[in-house]
């Protein structure tokens, strides 16, 4: 390559990163090799070729005639022994790719023609081991892959692998790869390609490793700027979970996840870099294989669940068995490829598709116990009164096999837990089904697919702020006082006699156990995509897929549960409640991604388009009037009905452009433009831009002389755009028809605002470092994100007559460190032991309103309690009166809507250790969080109702308002929320193949106990606290009122996995 | 390359132009919603939006009922439900309940004016009765702006008038309404509702004169409706007899009036009362409270004689069973469900009759208007002071559970906070309540104690003798100020 060409080619990218929109970058071919350098292949058993040949010439009794120089320097693993010698030296020459004529007992050598060399080559397979390089032992599940193809295969529990020889080339270059572990790349051929050997080091750093999750296709990171979390499958595996989230909790270094009540299927509060919007809820996006699901993480706008109670995620039931790994990115610059609403970050799950040649089959059973966290309860009875052991099961079979250019992966499962509550109350049961193919079609043509069907079955208990009888209220917030059987308990339940108490446990029991309330949900999803690499080096992909849910929540109230909870005889108010939810989200993407090296510098440029689009059908169909044991709405005096409907399609191109200089400096540049269909109609495309750094100084000559302990060091910083969208139609200006005497009446609807995205602007630098060969790696960064216009809820001046509306009036401050550091204290064959810890802090800030009037998005009225968003506070501080008692302990002065916390923690983090030695593994997982407040209001009831003083001076209690105060000095109920949480501790061991003396492939058993420790300075449970009510569908929320929710039980599980 | 790469690559092209192709389409969405546009050039735009206006009244006026009744001494919250506050009472502008009240009287005001300037003109089968008929509750809007609060702006982000500015407007729109309806009633209503305007104008001629004008019709009635399915339900009704809680409860001497509101029926729905927004029972009482202010006694008990013969007597007395009514709230010990006597104050005689014992069989229950007041009360009544005594004493009894109490103890709601964060013409004097110093605080005007041992029932206050007492303030009374 001259000069002058060197020169074009710049320009060309130079153009590209201008800013092109091309579809298809029409680039010329350049030959790129894949970064990092190359190793020498290890090789077991081999001899020379030429003395191997003239070995078996010998005992064949054949003379050989060749020239010398063709057997030169090459190597051959010898033929089996038992095989007879001619038909032996004929195979090695065939593996050799020599060709070869016979005269007589003459055999004369000769190089194959390109012709018989492919023919060679198509009979070749290419076949070894992957281990550990430190341990020895086998690795199941790592890639192996050469560059000329796009055909890939897994190697099995044995480690082994075999793999098609790549077409016609001579020479191929291998690559092996495997989350946790440098990749390995090596020149084989077709006479080198047997019997391989291949050790894998541990990348404890991770430069080198290959994320997709925000960068379209494949890359290095690197070459990123930006930080991304991968988990392999194995980690997962450890920890025996029922829900993907519960799943990540303490895992995600930077991210935190805490489930709202103990109820199967609660809703979650999941952030990372604080509350970006105080419009829509933080959950991340969620993929599986590519496409979108459904991350719904509030109660639905129809049958969700109750508002402040029992909310329902679509979390709980995303498909969690045969999980390859999962990548997660936490907004900011990370996540603007995936645009208009990406800027609570992105979680990514890659399922199996497919396994080693050997087909292997692993069945897995957990079962266990569980018991109700009666830590946090006020009154020692409670736990008699309303909770019973429960147990636990969970089975699943996986099988993972390739035959050929197929590889398939099918998984079935099913849970079965009955909760902890009375008369199985609040039970879970769980099928999931599973299966992923990976087709090679062609060398340079890959088909994957996955189908998923989960069916998920819960039951739910009246708790939060259901109204009527709940049993929480009833006992815990000492409404025993006002509601119940005549006469009233005394509500300070641990004080009545045992005749007493026996009569409130038989009301309880009968108003639990006459509850009828269950959630179904069924769940399809399926992800098709192809890899296309017509080129050396470019790849095209193209995905599409679908996600349908629907669930159902029937409420049933019989007479005689309103009966014996009102003490009113009641018969012609039974009801049933019927909430449906269908949604059908479809997933379009296609992109190309193309790979240059001109000189020192490298250049991964990707170009892509997306679509998204999804309908969300609520329908609720309701019949009251009902009798006692009818269980559809076909026998009600009176049915009624409701439904809502949005639908949303968000579409975007994006290109990105990843240059390298000396595979050691990285500038990465991206943009993406989107419209969507709920944006105003003058809003018109949104761009979300985005640019960054990465340098390796630790891959400079001059490196490991001055600073050799560091044995990795990266340098990054970058500015990215990302984005919320508003609710579909929300923009229009419309009219309402709620009827009026069964006619059509007409009224104003929503008032018409051109409403376009928030965007969520992130500036982050961070450096990662690692320590003594690596065995202490640190990484810490600052992030500062300013999200412009927020959409607020604005309460209309009510002069207007107009509706509250959401508009682009806000404008929010998130910044915070973040640090995470791994150690490996202890790292030899036999024996690890690792630490890691985060540490995040986090400032919000509310820095605009727009003028608008404080909004609340959790809580009750002004004069309760409420989580409000104001001008220069965080996101949801709790906001109530603030009383001051005199002297004499009677409440001197109140003031009304006062600030009395944030809800929001200022530092938040997770640690773990993990022990092995041998097949013996311990570990322990925790998180932890600072500097939020939540309000006690189920404390705040029991004053009120007389079950507990509370801490409220007895001059107050004494006065002549007695206990009618108790929202005057609401300060007096909030209590920090600090905790740390051991969310699993457990042990597993695994029995090798050997030890098992080849009957098996492995058995691995584990015990463990989930949930097993809470340390926190409130005396209720810190997470269990009612999410989102305020703000609707999707709305944010950041949790702060603790009120008659459930926490999450413990369990105690015993594992077996074996596998065939 | 080879045959079967070619084949792929055209595969892949056709794929991706039919991608393109597709993505057209899957751009675009459904509408679920019926927008502005769309609606004005549709047929009958001006019933379906009379229609609207006319539930925005039931919706309006059931949501000042629920809340002012609770700032009244009438009704008493014993629930955690609805307003934790007025009952103290505690007024503030940025309560979501005073901000509640106003955005429900500026959507019907705001409706009726969108009808009257936008709807009847795009609509060519519109008529002039249903321009009546929307002018008719622009006034009564205004009407409640008046009554309820300092002052409002009476057009989006206005200035903010003045109740006499607001009563004056509410007057004029009413006399247009009445040179167009037809219907003597309808007339009559314009007439009553100018005679209620006049009333708190202070202007006692013109008062009179409407009011005579209306009970041309002693059974004059206009109310607004609720019920179906799909509403406007009556909250009230809820609040006081149709919930399983029923939270709100009477003040123990008005309790043979509770409850007003009730179903008969299995289903709520099909069986929910009107709440009346004019009535002849108030043109007797605008009479008689002018009569008493000239003087004319023997004039004013007459008036108060045939309130109580020619209308109150003919309107409809129910018999109801009210046995699940248990006040069994958490909010305050309540007085017995058995019969029990009751004195007005510390220093009135027991009395007998005003708690009902809802468990010994039916009760009657007045849907529009009950009261114990007798002709021989107003015989009785000796002096001025003694006759607007009774008047104000009607005026509770008659009216209760129609959100008018409020009014007469002097209390006003202060512009909301919403308002004043976005409209500049609102000032600090605006986002005070008006509430008067003779009010007791501390939930004292629903207070009361039970002596077991005699069975007698003492209210703390008697507030139309409290009323009578300040009979000079100017907040209340109008018609001696």
């Amino acid at each position: 390559m001259n000069i002058k060409q060197l020169h074009i080619k710049r320009k060309a990218y130079l153009w590209l990163i201008a800013g092109s929109s091309l579809l298809q970058p029409q680039l010329a071919a350049a030959n790129g090799r894949a970064t990092g350098g190359y190793l020498e292949a290890g090789q077991v058993n081999t001899v020379p070729l030429a003395d191997c040949l003239r070995e078996l010439a010998a005992k064949a009794q054949k003379r050989l005639v060749y020239d010398s120089r063709l057997l030169e320097g090459k190597r051959i693993t010898p033929p089996a022994a038992e095989m007879p010698a001619e038909q032996a030296l004929m195979e090695t020459l065939s593996r050799a790719g020599i060709a070869y004529q016979l005269k007589g007992s003459m055999v004369i050598l000769r190089a194959e023609t390109r012709a018989e060399a492919s023919a060679t080559a198509r009979q070749t397979v290419i076949r070894g081991t992957v281990t550990d390089s430190l341990t020895g032992e086998p690795i199941a599940g790592a890639t192996v892959r050469t560059d000329g193809s796009m055909a890939a295969v897994k190697t099995g529990n044995g480690g082994s692998f075999s793999l098609p020889w790549p077409g016609t080339a001579s020479a191929a270059t291998l690559t092996v790869s495997s989350v946790g572990y440098r990749t390995y790349s090596a020149r084989v051929t077709p006479g080198t390609a047997d019997g391989l050997a291949i050790a894998l080091q541990q990348d404890l750093f991770g430069l080198d490793e290959v994320v997709v999750t925000g960068q379209g296709l494949d890359i290095s990171k690197r070459r990123l700027s930006t930080n991304v979390t991968s988990i392999s499958g194995a980690e997962l595996e450890k920890v025996p979970a029922g829900r993907i989230d519960q799943l990540l909790q303490a895992k995600l270094p930077n991210a935190q996840i805490r489930l709202t009540g103990g109820q199967s299927g609660a809703t979650s509060i999941i952030r990372a870099r604080g509350v970006v919007s105080a419009f829509m809820n933080s959950t991340p996006v969620i993929y599986v294989d590519g496409v979108r699901m459904d991350n719904l993480n509030t109660p639905s706008t129809i049958g969700g669940g109750s508002t402040q109670g029992a909310g329902v995620s679509s979390i709980a039931d995303i498909p969690m068995d045969n999980i390859e790994r999962i990548e997660y990115i936490n907004g900011g610059a990370a996540t603007t490829l995936y645009g208009s609403d990406a800027a609570n970050g992105v979680i990514q799950i890659f399922t199996k598709k497919g396994g080693a040649d050997r087909t292997s089959v692993t069945a897995e059973a957990t079962v266990g116990r569980e018991a109700a966290t009666t830590d946090f309860l006020h009154f020692e009875r409670t736990k008699d009164l309303l909770f019973e052991p429960g147990t636990y099961q969970k089975y699943n079979v996986a099988i993972n096999g390739a035959s050929g250019r197929i590889g398939y992966s099918f998984t079935g499962g099913y849970l079965n837990s009955t909760g902890v509550q009375l008369f199985k109350q609040n039970a879970n049961k769980r099928l999931d089904l599973r299966s992923g193919f990976r087709a090679d079609l062609h060398e340079k043509l890959v088909y994957e697919s996955s189908f998923s069907f989960v069916n998920n079955q819960y039951k739910r208990n009246r708790n939060g702020n259901q109204g009527g009888y709940t049993g929480l209220w009833f006992a815990e917030s000492g409404a025993s006082a006002v509601t119940g059987p005549q006469p009233r308990f005394n509500p300070r339940i641990d004080e009545l006699s045992e005749e007493e108490f026996a009569r409130m446990r038989e009301y309880v029991r009968e108003a639990e156990r006459l509850q009828d309330n269950e959630i179904v949900v069924n769940r399809f999803q399926t992800s098709q995509s192809f890899q296309y690499k017509p080129l050396e080096n470019l790849q095209l992909k193209a995905l599409g897929g679908l996600d349908f849910r629907v669930l159902r929540n029937q409420n049933i109230q019989t007479n005689e549960y309103l009966t014996h909870t009102t003490g009113n005889l009641t018969t012609d108010r039974g009801s049933i409640s019927n909430g449906e939810r269908k949604y059908w989200g479809l997933t379009l993407e296609l992109n190309g991604q193309h790979r240059a090296e001109v000189g020192d510098f490298s250049f991964v440029t990707t170009v892509g388009g997306q679509l998204f689009r999804n309908e969300d059908r609520q329908v609720a169909y309701n019949g009251t009037n009902i009798r006692d044991g009818a269980r559809n709405i076909a026998d009600a005096a009176t049915k009624t009905s409701n439904e809502v409907y949005y639908e949303v399609v968000n579409y975007g191109v994006y290109v990105q452009s990843n240059i390298g200089w000396k595979n050691r400096l990285f500038m990465d540049l991206g943009l993406r433009g989107d419209g969507n269909s709920a944006f105003g109609e003058a809003i018109g495309v949104q761009y979300y831009p985005k640019v960054g750094l990465s340098y390796i100084p630790s891959a400079t000559e001059w490196w490991a002389d001055a600073l050799p302990f560091i044995a990795s060091a990266k340098v990054r910083g970058n500015y990215g755009v990302a984005g919320n969208f508003p609710t579909p139609f929300m923009n229009l200006r419309t009219v309402s028809f709620p009827g009026y005497l069964g006619e059509q009446a007409a009224s104003f609807g929503t008032p018409g605002v051109d409403l376009r995205p928030e965007k969520t602007k992130t500036l982050e630098a961070g450096v990662d470092l690692g320590f003594w060969r690596d065995r202490v790696r640190l990484s810490a960064g600052m992030y500062h994100t300013i999200t412009d216009d927020a959409l607020f809820s604005v309460p209309s001046a009510p002069s207007t007559g107009e509706a509250e509306a959401f508009r682009n009036v806000g404008k929010i401050l998130n910044r915070g460190w973040e640090f995470s550091t791994n150690i490996a204290a202890i790292q030899k064959a036999s024996t690890s032991l690792n630490v890691n810890l985060a540490v995040n802090t986090l400032y919000n800030r509310v820095l605009d309103a727009g003028g608008a009037a404080p909004f609340n998005i959790n809580g009750f009225s002004e004069r309760t309690i409420q989580t409000v968003v104001q001008e220069g506070y965080p996101i949801g501080f709790i906001r109530a009166s603030y009383g001051v008692f005199g002297p004499d302990g009677v409440l001197e002065s109140t003031t009304p809507l006062q600030y009395l916390g944030t809800t929001i923690p200022d530092l938040f983090g997770s640690m773990g250790i993990d022990f092995r030695y041998k097949g013996l593994n311990i570990y322990v997982n925790a998180d932890y969080q600072q500097g939020a407040y939540a309000n006690n209001w189920d404390s705040q009831f029991r004053y009120n109702y007389g079950a507990g003083d509370e801490g409220i001076p007895q001059g107050e209690i004494n006065s002549p308002r007695g206990r009618a105060g108790w929202l005057e000095f609401t300060n007096m109920f909030i209590e920090k929320t600090d905790f740390i949480k051991v969310r699993s501790i457990g042990a597993t061991y695994s029995f090798t193949a050997a030890e098992l003396r080849n009957r098996l492939q492995g058995v691995t058993v584990g015990i463990s106990a989930i949930n097993p420790l809470n340390f926190a300075s409130s005396s209720f449970d810190p997470e269990a606290t009612i999410s989102g009510s305020a703000a609707g569908q999707g709305g944010a929320t950041t949790g702060g009122i603790a009120y008659a929710t459930y926490s999450a039980p413990r369990q105690f599980l015993l594992s077996v996995r074996i596998t065939l | 390359m080879n045959q079967q790469m070619k084949t792929f690559k055209k595969a892949y092209l056709a794929g991706l132009i039919a991608l393109t192709a597709a993505s057209c389409e899957l751009t675009e969405v459904t509408n679920p919603y019926v927008t502005e546009d769309r609606f004005l050039n549709t047929p009958q735009a001006a019933i379906t939006w009379l229609n609207g206006v006319r539930r925005q009244a039931s919706t309006t006026v059931g949501t000042v009922v629920e809340f002012t009744e609770l700032v009244s001494d009438n009704y008493f919250n014993n629930y955690t439900q609805s307003s934790k506050v007025f009952d103290i009472p505690q007024i503030n502008h940025y309560d979501v309940d005073v901000t509640r009240i106003q955005s429900a009287i500026h959507k019907l005001m705001e409706m009726s004016e969108f009808g009257l300037t936008e709807v009847l003109s795009a609509d060519a089968e519109s008529t002039p009765l249903q321009r009546a008929e929307l002018l008719l509750y622009k006034a009564y809007a205004q009407l409640l702006g008046a009554d309820l609060y300092v002052g409002l702006p009476t057009e989006p982000l206005g200035p903010v008038k003045t109740p006499a500015e607001l009563l004056t407007g509410a007057i004029a729109l009413l006399t247009e309404a009445q040179d167009i309806f037809q219907d003597p009633d309808d007339k009559r209503i314009c007439a009553l509702l100018m005679g209620r305007a006049y009333h708190r104008l202070g202007d006692a001629t013109q008062a009179v004169t409407r009011a005579q004008e209306a009970l041309a019709n002693p059974l004059l009635l206009r109310q607004v409706k609720y019920g179906t399915q799909t509403g406007p339900s009556n909250n009230f009704q809820s609040a006081i007899f149709s919930s399983n809680t029923n939270s709100f409860a009477p003040l123990p001497r008005l309790d043979f009036l509770d409850p007003k509101y009730f179903h008969t029926t299995a289903v709520v729905f099909e069986d929910e009362k009107p709440i009346a927004i004019a009535k002849a029972e108030e043109a007797y009482l605008i009479i008689a409270e002018a009569q008493i202010a000239a003087n004319q006694l023997t004039q004013a008990r007459q008036t108060l004689h045939s309130l109580l013969t020619e209308t109150v007597a003919a309107r409809p007395v129910v018999m109801i069973d009210d046995s699940r009514e248990t006040r069994n709230g958490g909010n305050r010990d309540d007085y017995p469900l058995t019969e029990v006597q009751v004195r007005f104050d510390a220093d009135d005689q027991p009395r007998s009759g005003y708690v009902l014992d809802r468990q010994q069989g039916n009760i009657p229950a007045y849907t529009v208007s009950g009261t114990r007041v007798t002709g021989e009360d107003i015989n009785a009544a000796a002096d001025a002071d003694g006759l607007l005594y009774l008047v104000y004493r009607l005026r509770q009894e008659l009216f209760i559970a129609e959100g008018r109490r409020m009014t007469d103890l002097g209390i006003r709601f202060p512009v909301s906070q919403q308002e004043e964060l976005s409209n500049a013409n609102v000032g600090s004097a605006h986002t005070q309540p008006v509430l008067p110093a003779f009010i007791p605080g501390d939930r004292a005007m629903d207070d009361f104690t039970h002596d077991t041992a005699t069975g007698t029932v003492t209210m703390r206050y008697d507030m139309n003798k409290v009323l009578i007492e300040n009979k000079t303030d100017e907040t209340i009374i109008p018609f001696i100020n």
